[in-house]
């Protein structure tokens, strides 16, 4: 069955270099969110094997929705894509339970590596 | 209402670019401080000069101000404005360990260091992702100790007050009151090199 992805990013262009940049063979239905809300309704509706998240978002930021999901017992691969470079903010992220921090421009060679550690695609 | 200068794309893709400069700027102030930076969403619009004061009225709600420009030239051409609060200015002083005794002097060494900062790492990043090289001038006092409304004043020239292209974005130490807000200004009649430029940008993904 196809893995369910979800792209947050307030930005329709960084979400669309996001998913220019995720492998062409992988096996995935994508949906989009633009902000926390969105994502973590799409989330609850089960539509969320592996979320892409971008930090500073308008309404509900990224963290908030990090927050959001270790309280409902996160159940999906979370990967901050930000352009927030400063080490405090992948500190965070990481004890919040991301499992990876990718820093924004995103490109395929960035995001391979974090995918295959994880098993998310073989 | 002028036609738009950008396409919606075009916009997108500016406003992309500056949350990448904006992030590398924060990492620089944070590195700076030793403190962590909260970051805005950027945001790009049409503005005329004659506007900017609301618009800088509303990003720091203080009522002096203090404004430091520095322009930068290359494929892109434009200008950069960082605007200060001075009650955040005087947390900094003590943060850099200058205390009560900041002198006027000092204060404008202060804000120009951190300007510098802020915005060569900012166009730094802009102009990776528009895979080119920016000149950055020394920065120097736009204004001192004024209202919002004093910070474009007569005497300054205006790059062209018919509808340049702003990007703002917003600074804040998260645990001081210190924050400063950048204001991108993009001359209109410089407005087709950056589109050209975020054609290309667009074209390479």
């Amino acid at each position: 069955m196809a893995l369910s992805v979800l792209v947050v990013d307030d930005s329709p262009m960084a979400r669309k270099m996001l998913i220019k940049s995720l492998p062409p063979d992988w096996d995935i239905d994508i949906r989009q969110a633009g902000n926390g809300h969105e994502a973590l309704a799409a989330y609850r509706e089960g539509r969320a094997d592996v979320i892409f998240l971008d930090l500073n978002m308008p309404g509900l930021d990224g963290y908030g929705v990090l927050e959001t999901l270790q309280r409902e017992d996160l159940n999906c691969f979370v990967i901050v894509v930000s352009a927030d470079v400063q080490p405090q903010a992948r500190e965070r992220v990481m004890q919040m339970g991301a499992i990876a921090f990718v820093q924004k421009p995103v490109d395929a060679a960035k995001l391979e590596p974090v995918l295959r550690e994880y098993g998310v695609v073989v | 209402m002028n036609a738009a200068l950008l396409t919606e794309e075009q916009n997108e893709a500016l406003q992309e670019i500056a949350n990448i400069g904006m992030g590398r700027a924060g990492r620089s102030i944070a590195g700076v401080f030793d403190e962590f930076v909260e970051l805005s969403v950027p945001r790009v619009r049409e503005a005329r000069l004659d506007s900017l004061t609301e618009a800088v009225a509303g990003l720091i709600p203080e009522e002096t101000l203090t404004a430091v420009r520095q322009g930068f030239f290359g494929r892109v051409r434009g200008e950069v404005i960082v605007v200060f609060g001075m009650n955040g200015c005087r947390d900094l002083a003590g943060l850099m360990g200058y205390g009560d005794s900041l002198v006027a002097a000092d204060e404008d060494e202060l804000l120009l260091d951190v300007a510098n900062v802020i915005v060569s790492a900012c166009l730094g990043g802009i102009a990776e992702q528009l895979s080119t090289e920016l000149s950055v001038s020394a920065p120097s006092v736009l204004a001192s100790h004024v209202p919002p409304a004093g910070l474009f004043g007569a005497t300054r020239e205006a790059p062209d007050g018919s509808g340049a292209l702003i990007v703002e974005v917003n600074f804040r130490l998260e645990r001081h009151s210190f924050a400063c807000s950048l204001l991108m200004m993009l001359p209109a009649d410089g407005v087709g090199a950056i589109r050209q430029a975020l054609d290309d940008f667009l074209a390479s993904f």
